[in-house]
This record gives C-alpha cells, sequence and structure tokens, in this order.
C-alpha cells in the first residue's frame, strides 16, 4: 500500500473539510481550529451520514445530521440530543494515518503513511482532476517536457522540467491515483517562481489535461 | 419595501436576489409563485408580467420590470450600496471584468441549474449535453479561481466581492443537487466558504449555513474568527 | 431475492389529481417497472404496465396503484375527511437514496437543528427528550407519541418559537404521517404525510402531502414551506452510506432518540419488508 497525496496544504484552511477518495476508501479529511490534519471513513457511525458534509468547531468535526462532535483522536464526545451523555468509547469512525509535509496532505489507509522526501521551501500551484488512466496522463506529461523520461512519475512525485510558451521551470509534479480513471495531479514549484509563471504552470497542465483526456476518450 | 420579487424557494435564480437584498440589508415584499407542482409562472397572469415565464420577476416602485436576474442584482447594488462596491462603477477594468462574469452565471444556469432540475425535479433535458457542459464551466471557474489564489487575490475579479460572485454562486454552491460533488474543486470550495461567511449570508435548500460559525449556545461567532 | 414480492403488496402514489388533462401520457417507473399514465375525460386517469392495466384507486389528493392481484387494502387517514382543513399535495421530489431511508429520516427528530437550522429547531434547543414507541397490534403500524421539540418556525402560520409535540404513524413500510402541534387552533393537530414511489431500491419519487388548519397562507406559500423542509432532507439522504437501509442492528449506532427509528426497522424486519434494505431476507 503506497501513500498517496490527497491534496494541497493551502486547500485545507483550518475549519475546513474535504473528501479524498483513494481506490474503495472515501475519506473525510479535515483539518481543526488550531490546524490538526485528520483522515478519516467518510462515514458517520450513527446514521451513515457522510462526514465530509460536516463542519468544524474548535478541535472537533461534527457531522452535518445530527450534530455529533467527534474530537482529533476519532471519539465521540458529544452528542446533540443527549447533552448529558458520555457517549462509549465504541463510537468512532475508523482513522487512517496522516501526514503533512512539502506542502502536502498524504494519507495511507493501511499503514503508516510515508510521504516522499521533496526539496524544503515548496509552493503550492494548485491541484487539477484528469479523467483518465495513469499511462496516458504520463504519456501527455512526457510531450511537455524536451528531455523526456516521466515513466517512473507513477511511483514517486518528480520533479520535472517544462518548456513551453517562454517559460523554462521545474515544477514537482505528484500523481495521486484516486481511482482507475481519476487522477489528482498536485502541483508545486520552487518558492522563488514568479505568480506569473506559476500561472504558466496552472495552465499548461490545463492543456496536458486535455490532450489525456482526448486520448482517453479516443481510445474507448 | 422597495420592491416586489415574484419568488421560488427552491430556484438558485430567486435566490441570487434574495441573497444580495440581505447582504445589502434591503427589504422587500415576496410574493410565492407555484412553480412545482402548479407551472404557475406559465399561467397567463405570469405572463403577462413576464413573457418569458421565467423565474424571478422583480417589480420596483416606479413601474420597472426586471426579468433576467443578473440586471436586478446591477439595480440592487445601484439603489442600495452606497459604497459602490458591489457594482464597481469607479473602476474601468474591473467593471468590465464583472460584465464578463455575469454573462458567465448564464451558462451555469443552463447546466447545472439544468441538470438539477432534471435530477430533482424530474425536469426533461439532454442529461449528456448539461452534463457535459456543467463540468465545462465548474472547470473554468475552477481555474479562473486558481489564477486568483496564486495573485492573491479572494474574489472573482479582485478583491473584494461583487455582483458577478453572487451571481456564479448559486449554482455552484448548489451542483451536487444536481450529483456534481465540490471534490474536484479546491478552489471553488474556498471561494463557497468565503462567500458564506460574509455578514448577512442566508442559505436556501440544498446550501447549508456554516454551523461553525455558531457556539452550541446559540450564538453566532463573529467572522473575525475565521 | 430483495424483498420486492413483499413490496408488491401495497399500493403507491403515482400522480396528483387532476395532474394530466386529457389525451395527456406520462411514463413513471414503480419497483423497477415501466409504466404508462394517460389521462382520460372528467380528471380520470389509466396506468398500464406491458399494456396491461393497473388497479388504481384515489386517496388524498393522489392517484394510488398497485402492481398486485391481490394487495393490502390502502391505510386510512381519518383527517383527510375534515373539511374545514386545508388539503396540500405538493408536488413530487426524485432523491437517490433508499425509500426506506427517506421515510426513517421523516420520522427523526433530533437532525432539526442541524438541518432545518431556524425553522423546525435551532442549537441550544437539541436535546431530545423521552417518548414513546409502540406496534399497534390492531392496525400493524409504528406509533411514536409524546415527543416535544422546541421550533423557531414550527409552521408556516407559526409567529415565533413554539414547543412542538409530534405523534408519528407508519402505516405502511414507504408512507409515514405526522401529527403536529397546529400553531392557529389549539385543540387540533396539523397532518403532514410523505407518500414515497419506490422507483428502485435505490432512488424514490417522493410526493409530501399535508392536511393543515390555515386560512392565512397562499396555497403557493403553503407549498414552498414544505419543499424548504423537504429539500432540505435531501441533501442528507442522497449522502447516506450505504445507499440501502441497514435493518441489522451493528452497522449504525441508535440512540434513545432514535427509538421510532429501531422500531421502523425491526417491524421491517419483521414483515419481511427488506426490498431498499441491506439485508437480503
Ligand atoms: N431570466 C433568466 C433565466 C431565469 C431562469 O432560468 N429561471 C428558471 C427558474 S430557476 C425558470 O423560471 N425556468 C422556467 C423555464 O425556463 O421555463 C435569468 O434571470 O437569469
Ligand atoms: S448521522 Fe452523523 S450524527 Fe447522525
Amino acid at each position: 500500500m503506497t501513500t498517496q497525496p490527497v491534496g494541497l496544504s493551502i486547500d485545507l484552511a483550518p475549519q475546513q473539510v474535504m473528501r479524498a477518495i483513494d481506490g474503495q476508501y472515501d475519506m473525510a479529511v479535515w483539518r481543526s481550529t488550531s490546524g490538526v490534519v485528520s483522515a478519516w471513513e467518510n462515514r458517520c457511525p450513527h446514521r451513515g451520514m457522510r462526514l465530509s458534509y460536516g463542519f468544524v468547531r474548535g478541535e472537533s468535526l461534527a457531522c452535518a445530521y445530527h450534530g455529533w462532535h467527534y474530537s482529533c483522536e476519532g471519539y465521540c464526545h458529544y452528542i446533540p440530543a443527549h447533552p448529558e451523555l458520555t457517549p462509549p468509547k465504541t463510537v468512532r469512525p475508523v482513522l487512517y494515518s496522516v501526514v503533512e509535509q512539502s506542502g502536502l496532505i498524504w494519507v495511507n489507509t493501511e499503514q503508516d503513511a510515508m510521504p516522499v522526501a521533496l526539496p524544503d521551501d515548496l509552493q503550492p500551484v494548485r491541484s487539477l482532476v484528469i479523467e483518465c488512466d495513469l499511462a496516458t496522463a504520463v504519456q501527455a506529461l512526457d510531450t511537455r517536457q524536451p528531455h523526456g523520461g516521466v515513466e517512473s512519475l507513477s511511483d514517486t512525485p518528480k520533479i520535472i522540467t517544462f518548456e513551453t510558451g517562454g517559460i523554462s521551470q521545474g515544477a514537482v509534479v505528484a500523481i495521486q491515483q484516486s481511482q482507475p480513471n481519476r487522477l489528482i495531479v498536485h502541483m508545486l514549484v520552487q518558492s522563488a517562481v514568479t505568480a506569473k509563471d506559476k500561472i504558466a504552470l496552472s495552465r499548461l497542465i490545463e492543456s496536458v489535461r486535455r490532450q489525456a483526456e482526448s486520448a482517453c476518450n479516443e481510445a474507448t | 419595501m422597495s420592491f416586489t420579487l415574484h419568488n421560488y424557494v427552491l430556484s438558485g435564480n430567486c435566490y441570487k436576489i434574495r441573497l444580495m437584498a440581505s447582504l445589502l440589508n434591503v427589504t422587500y415584499e415576496s410574493i410565492a409563485v407555484d412553480f412545482h407542482p402548479g407551472q404557475e409562472h406559465k399561467s397567463e397572469p405570469l405572463l403577462q408580467l413576464n413573457p418569458a415565464g421565467t423565474l424571478p420577476v422583480l417589480t420596483t416602485t416606479d413601474g420597472t420590470v426586471l426579468t433576467e436576474t443578473q440586471a436586478m442584482l446591477v439595480w440592487l447594488a445601484q439603489q442600495h450600496d452606497p459604497s459602490n462596491s458591489w457594482w464597481p462603477v469607479h473602476s474601468k477594468p474591473q467593471i468590465t471584468r464583472v460584465v464578463q462574469w455575469l454573462g458567465f452565471a448564464s451558462r451555469l444556469t443552463a447546466t447545472v441549474g439544468e441538470l438539477r432540475l432534471h435530477s430533482m425535479l424530474n425536469k426533461p433535458v439532454n442529461v449528456t449535453a448539461v452534463k457535459t457542459g456543467a463540468k465545462v464551466v465548474l472547470r473554468e471557474l475552477e481555474s479562473h479561481l486558481t489564477e486568483q489564489r496564486i495573485n492573491n487575490l479572494q474574489w472573482l475579479t479582485g478583491d473584494t466581492p461583487t455582483v458577478a460572485d453572487i451571481a456564479c454562486f448559486p449554482y455552484t454552491a448548489l451542483s451536487p443537487d444536481a450529483g456534481i460533488e465540490h471534490d474536484d474543486y479546491p478552489a471553488i470550495r474556498r471561494w463557497l466558504h468565503r462567500l458564506r461567511s460574509l455578514p448577512g449570508f442566508i442559505t436556501m435548500p440544498g446550501i447549508y449555513e456554516l454551523h461553525e460559525l455558531r457556539k452550541p449556545d446559540g450564538y453566532t461567532v463573529s467572522d473575525a474568527t475565521l | 431475492m430483495n424483498g420486492i414480492e413483499h413490496a408488491l403488496e401495497y399500493w403507491y402514489p403515482i400522480a396528483m389529481h387532476n395532474e394530466l388533462s386529457n389525451g395527456q401520457t406520462r411514463r413513471a417507473r414503480l419497483l423497477e417497472k415501466e409504466l404508462l399514465l394517460s389521462g382520460g375525460a372528467n380528471d380520470s386517469l389509466t396506468v398500464t404496465c406491458n399494456e396491461r392495466p393497473l388497479a388504481l384507486q384515489s386517496a388524498f389528493d393522489h392517484w394510488w396503484v398497485t402492481l398486485s392481484e391481490n394487495p393490502l387494502p390502502l391505510f386510512t387517514i381519518p383527517e383527510a375527511d375534515e373539511a374545514e382543513r386545508r388539503f396540500v399535495p405538493c408536488g413530487v421530489v426524485r432523491v437517490a437514496c433508499s425509500p426506506l431511508r427517506a421515510v426513517e429520516n421523516f420520522l427523526d427528530i433530533a437532525h432539526f437543528p442541524f438541518v432545518h437550522t431556524d425553522v423546525l429547531g435551532a442549537e441550544p434547543h437539541t436535546e431530545v427528550y423521552k417518548y414513546d414507541v409502540k406496534i399497534d397490534e390492531s392496525k400493524d403500524e409504528v406509533i411514536a407519541s409524546n415527543i416535544r421539540f422546541y421550533q423557531p418556525q414550527a409552521a408556516k402560520s407559526a409567529e415565533g418559537g413554539i414547543e412542538t409535540e409530534y405523534i408519528y404513524r407508519v402505516p405502511a413500510p414507504m408512507v409515514a404521517i405526522l401529527y403536529k402541534t397546529c400553531p392557529q387552533k389549539a385543540d387540533a393537530m396539523d397532518v403532514i404525510a410523505l407518500f414515497v414511489q419506490p422507483l428502485d431500491e435505490q432512488t424514490c419519487d417522493v410526493w409530501p402531502w399535508m392536511a393543515l388548519y390555515d386560512d392565512t397562507s397562499t396555497m403557493a406559500d403553503l407549498i414552498q414551506f414544505q419543499q424548504l423542509i423537504f429539500l432540505q432532507d435531501r441533501s442528507i439522504l442522497e449522502n447516506q452510506i450505504p445507499r440501502k437501509l441497514p435493518l441489522d442492528p451493528g452497522l449504525e449506532i441508535p440512540t434513545r432518540a432514535d427509538l421510532t427509528s429501531i422500531s421502523y426497522r425491526r417491524w421491517l424486519k419483521k414483515r419481511g419488508a427488506y426490498y431498499g434494505a441491506l439485508e437480503n431476507c
């Protein structure tokens, strides 16, 4: 089981909840008011509501349906319908291992999350969903860099140098294989890069997406 | 009462006007129209008011009848926003961008809005076409908001919200009603959350209030804590 | 087998009265079968499945259809005969959820402060006090009573918050009826029902219906108040996992506030009403 990058840290501000999908695993990923990130099974133990629809109060995630509050350790500590009740310790969704490093949120649903080592001092460009298979996406990426050779992208994030439209820019590209035909490309750059070049990279990755998705559609 | 609104509770376009009025703290008279199941917007009295047979319809005290929501938003801002920030008349470049996004809002209605009416009320539509169209517009919006973030700008056309943000908000926020989750759109999620935090924000079915802003004792926390 | 045989025994709502004019037709789905509805003269209706005409009856401003040759009798709502009430059919809303989840949500009060905020509930008034649930043996219905809950705006006609009393009835697996304090008439209760048309195990069309004492609100106002509430529920219903309702305790954890839901699930299981449930019978 590999550790997957599920999002850019910047896209999960304090008091925000998002959903991440890793194959069969549907997760609610949330950040507490003080900044702690957690990744849980996306199902409230009470009546099955997706916790990614929930809201954050202080250091708790509350379910959107009946407002049950869960602490960062996953334990339910407040049931609004029974304010005096101390809920049993068994009321707890499944917790997954999550680590924040290099501006990315990394999750492992089966063992301890082990992020890939990346340079310090990275800044986010964006995360972008591409609806195609990995091989097609890697091929499309390959056509955008003069020196080729991104085949191993599937295993680890890579620093690749794009050279297009007047920019020559190294960017970190980490691909999350969310589902067989749903990839999420997380892109970061070294901090000296200007806003203008970040925008150029954002547009470039969109262009890669158009290429990859149309190749994928032609194949089917 | 500054105007009368022919209104339907589940309409994202009617909600645009209710929301703008609430953000500007304007009161008005609301007349409920039985859009579903009654199809009252296609009845003779309503067609006399708006031959297009759409909602909302805004009538001002001087007898002006507006049937396009983007015009209603501009009218509201002109009448009730002395700061001129929601309809930024003093900045020519910004107002051009505002008009660009007002136009874009109609594409959201035509795609996400139609798909939502199909999913909820079984309205006959070309499902494949509106689904594809919805993805195209949401991706455009996502990319634009990403670039705004890179430029340190929080809103669609600059560093303050305008009528353009209100015009694009409802159907973007309501896309889960149509089966399109916000999972794939992180920049949109941040923008929606920011808009829902504005003082005077109101909800509609499918768009919840930010319970995080309430304390369990029922008092609302000011947005300074965000 | 998924309990479809059992589900076939019942009557289901398929259209509102006067919905189809003479000569007008519409397709519909019920329990995975395709139906054709045709309006006739004098507000009549015929419904066919593979050209076979189906038995129909009219009740509570709706047409009810059955696919069975020998169906169970349709339940009754005595208040439907009280002429002073306003009868409000609210149209139909499609929901991507199990028909049983739609009914169960209707029986739930603990969600009011979070899903119907400032209308049917508001923090800090979240506590669900002890109430009674029983199976009425003579009618074979689930009945919950003695329920009290503080509501900021209990009905269209309510002015300000009131403590509302509720009674719930489940007369058939896909029908729920509630009685609640009527803000305009102290000695009477408003009636609100949810009639569910199962398209398949994970999709349903829901027809809310009301019988109220309210002589101030317009019809459009009453319908929109109900639609406001139900469409808030819809976003929840489409996001419950799994889509089908688990009947066996174990997968989901109830509390005392969920007594009605617990009894409903047991009652479904006992009668073999597994259509839309997670378990097979
Ligand atoms: N007039 C346009 C369209 C408004 C619109 O599409 N309204 C919908 C309700 S959300 C409607 O009335 N649809 C009925 C129809 O198109 O027949 C606007 O103001 O943007
Ligand atoms: S389903 Fe989460 S609190 Fe009830």
